[in-house]
């Protein structure tokens, strides 16, 4: 007379049904695409040294239009990858002077700041010269 | 339909007779300041007595009444009518459970997970029982956060890692572990921490943060969790570097 | 295969059956305990409440002085002995809490604070912001899982007492997840499932608080005492019935009628706002009577001013107060008046106990709101409740665990099987069986409720109440026609509202008997046809005893030992 459970099944497309669930995914997403990238960059240094035509072929390569459109989007996916990490840093190891600990947003603030300072100073090495 | 009826559409299950979770339909008189609780009752009381929920205190401090509201995990006493009446409302047990009857679902489990976690003081001496510890209303704020857990499972409704992996120890036994680590009288960190540095305990969170936006009392179990991993590492760390050091 | 034989039987899961069942699983590692509870512990009702508990802790206290100010409140219908008894034990129950994790508020100095409360004429309420409740069941909930051998029966709703042999010898249970009967046997029974207020329409009560234990204990024969003894808190909020903590008014809120005016002042200038709740809530009906009162959707209220406070303060020691009155009125008290109203909250009566928590029966104990040792006497101090199921569930527990050590062999299984047969019968065979027609569980439920809010209240008189006995017999016999239309034994919500309902009955009909025969007024228990307290004919307390009709009443003294009664004045 004793009744059973019903075992509970996971929606297909559970990711799709909350904007929260899509963003995590994308997320996750964006891990895969950083390796993709590093794979990318480690092609190049394969490339450099294989010569100068080589690597020459490669940035042609790389600045056909379907290549840069790809790049385009692969560059948001890891930008926003890196911006929910450092959203994580607040909460995940709290800073604290006074009472209560420092809000996550004042940590991810500094934290792009940071971010966008070191870019900064690449991007001038790079670029600009010492 | 008129603006003094809301329709109800509950997912039934009946353990007796098997088959499949279906949903069906009630409507009901509506009030402005009715909650989807008063709704539940309402059908239970004049429409379908067969109807079967959990609830006590009605006033969000028991966690009895979680169910999917709307495909969102809530406390049906504490979430108003006029803020989920789009079309239906639409009430199904929790997500990521074993469903037993109707909105009434399984969480033994929780249970099971939340005594693994050792969620009662640790101490080797117990000291002076005449005397209260000291513990200044900073430390009391240290971990008062966690310690509002009413244990209601919406986190757990609401995380697509337990669902996948019901091994997976979860928002709420965490931030409850965390509770008594961070709890000055304490002293059963280490071995917390070594219980949850483990693949099904917290390193099996990939942070989706949904459990803490549906967290009724605001425990913020996310943070709690990565809290966990960056003082478990921390630990590990230790105990490489320095064998024989105490955490704390 | 489940084990089913304990030494100790403890059923309801709160503050009281869990310090019980710690206290007898620390006394001794072998003696094995069952939790039996209709809900999972940290459901139970002791997790609502919200002010605080009190203690002597500091110097400007005493025992004296807190055992007065109880006694004095009790309006002398306390006793005596068990008062000195409580008093001198609360603060090392706090203490013992607090070692156990009870996350108290404090003072700067690390040292556990504590605040005004209504009745107490010194601060004595260990506090914890305003969820005092929800903190000390979730530190003794969790704290209970250090004992293996403490057994926990989740969701298993006790449908009566086994008695063997002029003794209880354990519970016939429902195992409301499995859909079956079971019989848990124990040495020895506590009771300890909480008061009765969904007796009531208007009540700060859980739905789950349907005086299950002291039903049980009643139809076992033993008696319920001073059952008309029932408080009203007067502030909830209108509609809800929420509860909205003394401790508002015990960190200086104001009630003020619709005029703006502290209405305290006619009835008690000495406390105002901090005088017992039986004297607010009859100031606020008379109030409301005399046309002061706000008018609103759900009735006539006062207002509750939190608003000279401040926001830190509110913030700090009753956040709580503030979630509640946003969520489910709209308001914010730091800048509007709170509504506010009488209701049922707590009944000081319940199983008849000594100050062990033993009760007639032998092997059957009670402890906490289902039991009346007495020491609320007619009408019980804010934060004396929870100080009180620590205190006796601590005693009861030990009590128990004496018992059952005294006793070698566990009970013969015959009264256990037999007692589990008949209830299969009573229950799946009979009660599930009926079907559901005109009578309707709700319907009843809801006239028994209104019934008692009016002729059973805060202001009672003789037609009134003769009124209510006479319609609760009758509610009684149609109780008989009421059918169910869930067929299903797992998880039958309905049932159990039945059983609840069939508790619910013999409750109410003992408090309206026990009211009526109370010709005076003491404490909460308020008469407008004997409006002045009798010490000659009454100080004593009711007993109400179970018959197949309306219950008998009898009597029994009060103990007294220092306080001689005076005129309770404030």
């Amino acid at each position: 007379m004793t009744g059973r459970e019903y075992a509970w099944k996971r929606r297909p497309g559970w990711w799709l049904r909350n904007r929260r669930y899509l963003m995590f995914q994308l997320r996750e997403a964006g891990g895969v695409v950083c390796a993709l990238y590093g794979l990318v960059l480690l092609n190049m240094l394969i490339q450099l040294r294989a010569g100068e035509s080589a690597y020459t072929a490669f940035l042609n390569l790389l600045r056909t239009p379907p290549v840069l459109y790809l790049n385009i989007v692969l560059f948001a996916l890891v930008v926003w990858h890196a911006l929910t990490w450092f959203m994580l840093i607040g909460k995940a190891q709290p800073i604290q002077f006074t009472r209560q600990p420092l809000p996550w947003k004042v940590v991810f603030g500094i934290n792009v700041l940071l971010w966008l300072g070191v870019s900064g100073a690449v991007v001038y090495l790079i670029f600009g010269g010492i | 339909m008129a603006a003094s009826d809301v329709l109800f559409r509950v997912k039934r299950y009946r353990p007796e007779s098997g088959g499949r979770p279906t949903f069906q339909d009630y409507r009901i008189p509506y009030r402005n300041d009715m909650v989807v609780l008063d709704g539940l009752n309402y059908i239970k009381d004049h429409l379908d007595p067969t109807l079967t929920f959990r609830w006590s205190c009605r006033m969000g401090i028991c966690g009895s009444c979680g169910a999917d509201v709307n495909g969102q995990p809530r406390l049906t006493c504490g979430t108003y009518v006029r803020d989920v009446r789009k079309g239906a409302v639409t009430v199904e047990p929790l997500s990521n459970f074993p469903i037993l009857k109707d909105l009434v679902v399984d969480f033994d489990d929780f249970l099971r997970k939340l005594a693994s976690v050792t969620p009662y003081i640790v101490r080797k001496d117990w000291g002076d029982l005449r005397k209260e510890y000291v513990q200044y209303p900073e430390d009391v704020e240290a971990y008062r956060q966690q310690s509002l857990c009413i244990n209601c499972m919406l986190c757990y409704a609401a995380c697509p890692v337990f669902g996948s992996s019901p091994e997976f120890v979860g928002p709420a036994a965490s931030a409850l572990a965390l509770r008594y680590n961070r709890d000055t009288r304490d002293e059963g960190a280490d071995a917390r921490l070594a219980q949850l540095n483990t693949k099904m305990g917290v390193w099996e969170c990939t942070f989706v943060g949904e459990c803490s936006v549906v967290c009724p009392k605001d425990v913020d179990p996310a943070a709690a969790i990565q809290t966990l991993k960056f003082l478990a590492t921390m630990r590990h760390m230790r105990r490489l570097l320095m064998p024989g050091s105490s955490s704390r | 295969m489940e084990r089913t034989s304990f030494d100790i039987v403890v059923v309801g899961g709160g503050a009281a059956g869990l310090r019980a069942a710690i206290a007898a699983a620390e006394s001794d590692p072998e003696l094995t305990i069952a939790l039996v509870s209709k809900v999972y512990p940290m459901r139970s009702h002791t997790v609502s409440a919200e002010g605080g508990t009190a203690a002597v802790l500091r110097d400007y206290d005493s025992f004296e002085l807190h055992a007065l100010d109880t006694i004095k409140g009790s309006d002398f219908l306390a006793d005596q002995d068990a008062v000195e008894f409580f008093v001198a034990r609360c603060p090392e129950e706090i203490i013992r809490l607090e070692h156990w994790g009870c996350p108290w508020s404090r003072d700067e100095d690390g040292r556990v604070s504590q605040r005004a409360f209504g009745g107490m004429s010194v601060k004595r309420t260990v506090y914890a912001a305003d969820k005092v409740g929800f903190h000390i069941l979730h530190t003794l909930f969790q704290t209970s899982m250090k004992y293996d051998h403490i057994h926990r029966f989740d969701e298993y709703f006790v449908t009566s007492l086994i008695v063997d042999g002029g003794a209880c010898t354990g519970v016939v249970a429902m195992n409301l997840r499995g859909g079956t009967m079971v019989a848990i046997q124990g040495k020895a029974t506590i009771l300890a499932t909480g008061g009765c207020g969904r007796v009531y329409e208007f009540t700060t009560n859980g739905f789950i608080k349907t005086g299950d234990g002291m039903a049980l204990a009643y139809r076992a024969g033993v008696p319920l005492k001073d059952m008309e003894m029932v408080q009203f808190h007067p502030t909830c909020l209108p509609g809800t019935g929420i509860l909205i903590t003394e401790a508002a008014r015990g960190e200086g809120g104001y009630l003020v009628n619709k005029d703006g005016e502290r209405y305290m002042q006619r009835y008690l200038p000495g406390k105002m706002e901090l005088g017992p709740r039986d004297i607010l809530s009859r100031a606020m009906i008379q109030e409301m009577k005399a046309g002061r009162a706000f008018e609103g959707p759900y009735g006539l209220y006062m207002g509750l001013d939190l608003r000279h406070l401040g926001a830190k303060k509110i913030n700090e020691r009753i956040p709580m107060v503030r979630e509640l009155v946003e969520k489910y009125m709209g308001l914010d008290p730091i800048h509007e008046l709170i509504p506010v109203r009488p209701g049922q909250h707590y009944i000081m009566g319940g199983v008849s106990t000594n100050g062990k928590g033993e009760t007639t029966l032998p092997g059957l104990y009670a402890v906490g709101e289902t039991a009346c040792v007495s020491i609320n006497g007619a009408n019980r101090l804010g934060s004396n409740s929870l100080s009180e199921c620590l205190v006796f569930g601590a005693a009861c527990g030990l009590a128990a665990a004496a018992f059952a050590k005294k006793k070698a062999s566990y009970p013969r299984g015959t009264a256990a099987r037999e007692a589990l047969k008949k209830e299969e019968a009573r229950v799946f065979d009979g009660l599930l069986s009926r079907e559901r027609a005109t009578e309707t569980v709700s319907g009843l439920r809801v006239e028994m409720q209104q019934l008692m809010e009016r002729d059973v209240g805060i202001f009672r008189e003789e037609s009134a109440l003769a009124d209510a006995c006479g319609m609760l017999g009758k509610m009684r016999d149609r109780f008989a026609a009421v059918g169910l239309a869930d067929k299903d034994r797992v998880f039958n919500t309905e049932l159990t509202a039945v059983l609840e309902l069939d508790f619910m009955l013999d409750i109410a009909s003992a408090i309206a008997h026990s009211a009526r025969n109370r010709r005076e007024s003491r404490g909460a228990h308020s008469r407008t046809d004997f409006p002045q307290r009798d010490d000659a004919n009454y100080l004593k307390h009711t007993l109400a005893f179970r018959t197949d009709g309306p219950p008998r009443i009898d009597y029994m003294p009060v103990t007294i030992t220092k306080w001689q009664p005076v005129e309770r004045k404030y």
